[in-house]
């Protein structure tokens, strides 16, 4: 049997005399079908979580001194940390393409006077803007810009 | 003459004098191979088991009615071809909705969150007959023409995953009707809606799964809707925070 819903999913302000059957779930929620990719997608809040922390401990790192930042640095070298770094990217790119592909038609069809550009090119931009904005911080980790 | 061909039909039956909980129940049924899954429901009801309730009507996938879940999956039974699905099929009632009765869903839910989003023409002055009829552009048509065509069969409801964990939540068909109005030329109470959108359980409550208009069977996107009336309610916003008298 499917998974219930919240007990007073769809129930009307003035419930009738009948008695009902709760609200059962779609069964293929939340792992099934289409489901999954919603579900992984928010998942990947809990991946953005770890990055956060350890992104503040790196700032603490580089806040405390020299011999910190190099064991944060020695520590990033291991597989755990090389396999949660390859796993973020993935995340990463999992949800920005979701998020562009969504991007374009949540376009109202104008803001104020102005239309905004057909959907396409909505689309063909954001993956512009990515790629650039990729190329940039490549450029300034490997030490080739400033 | 070759043997019809026989298909296993599973349906979710609930009889609220008797039964605590939902049960299923088998039938195996001749089909015929062009029936839409309907068909074989309505077999069943004509020439099984009279006791079975279900609700449709056009048959043409105008009128709303028939929306479960089949193979669990919204779906409208009269547009389904049978013989798209397996010699099993899963007949359940749509997800998310309190069930009245074997197939047939308690919609009164649904009609008081559709009526909370003013779904219909609101002008601050009423346009005397003798000024005629208020005219309209294609243009101006076609920006809200798409989230007109919703024959409120609430497979969106059913398919969304807030709607079934978040009870204050108005849902796509209602959001979708009140963008619909929102971007009517001849429509001046936008505020008022954006208003309502701004509360508590409306456009923001949407995590964007794109599942209702995955499943809309007349393709109103009510997602787009929702997420374009998320975007005019806080322009609106802003917009009263700007502009003397909140820009009106």
């Amino acid at each position: 049997m499917p998974r219930a819903s919240h007990p007073h999913a769809m129930q009307p302000r003035n419930p009738g005399s009948t008695r009902t059957a709760p609200p059962q779930m779609s069964p293929k929620f939340p792992m099934q079908g289409r489901y999954r990719a919603y579900t992984l997608f928010d998942w990947t809040g809990l991946i953005y979580l770890l990055l956060g922390f350890l992104a503040l401990r790196v700032v603490w790192a580089l806040g405390t001194g020299q011999e910190a930042w190099n064991v944060v640095m020695d520590q990033f070298q291991s597989p755990v940390y090389i396999g949660f770094h390859v796993l973020s990217l993935i995340s990463v790119i999992f949800v920005g393409v979701r998020f562009f592909s969504f991007f374009p038609k949540a376009q109202p069809p104008r803001i104020g006077p102005v239309k905004p550009p057909p959907q396409p090119v909505i689309l063909a931009g954001l993956y512009a803007a990515w790629i650039g904005v990729t190329l940039v911080m490549t450029l300034i980790l490997t030490g080739v810009l400033f | 003459m070759s043997e019809p061909q026989k298909k296993k039909i599973v349906i979710t039956r609930f009889d609220p004098d008797q039964d605590e909980v939902p049960k299923t129940q088998e039938y195996e049924i001749p089909v015929q191979p062009d029936w839409k899954v309907l068909d074989a429901l309505n077999f069943i009801k004509d020439e099984v088991d009279g006791s079975l309730s279900h609700r449709w009507s056009c048959r043409m996938a105008v009128c709303g009615s028939c929306g479960m879940m089949v193979d669990g999956e919204p779906k409208l039974t009269c547009k389904e071809a049978l013989s798209d699905y397996g010699d099993t099929v899963e007949i359940a009632p749509l997800a998310n909705f309190p069930i009245v009765r074997d197939l047939v869903v308690d919609l009164d839910g649904f009609m008081d969150k559709f009526k909370s989003v003013k779904p219909w023409i609101i002008r601050a002055k009423e346009r005397a007959v003798e000024e005629g009829p208020m005219r309209q552009s294609p243009e101006e048509l076609e920006e809200f023409k798409q989230f007109s065509m919703c024959i409120n069969c609430m497979l969106c409801y059913s398919a969304c995953p807030v709607v079934a964990n978040e009870p204050e939540f108005i849902g796509p068909a209602a959001i979708a009707l009140g963008h619909r109005y929102n971007t009517d030329s001849r429509d001046e109470g936008a505020a008022e809606r954006n208003e309502i959108f701004r509360g508590e359980g409306t456009v923001f409550s949407c995590s964007f799964a794109n599942e209702c208009s995955e499943v809309c069977p007349k393709h109103v996107d009510p997602a787009a809707a929702v997420n374009q009336a998320k975007f005019n309610a806080v322009i609106d916003w802003a917009q009263g925070l700007i502009l003397p008298r909140g820009g009106k």
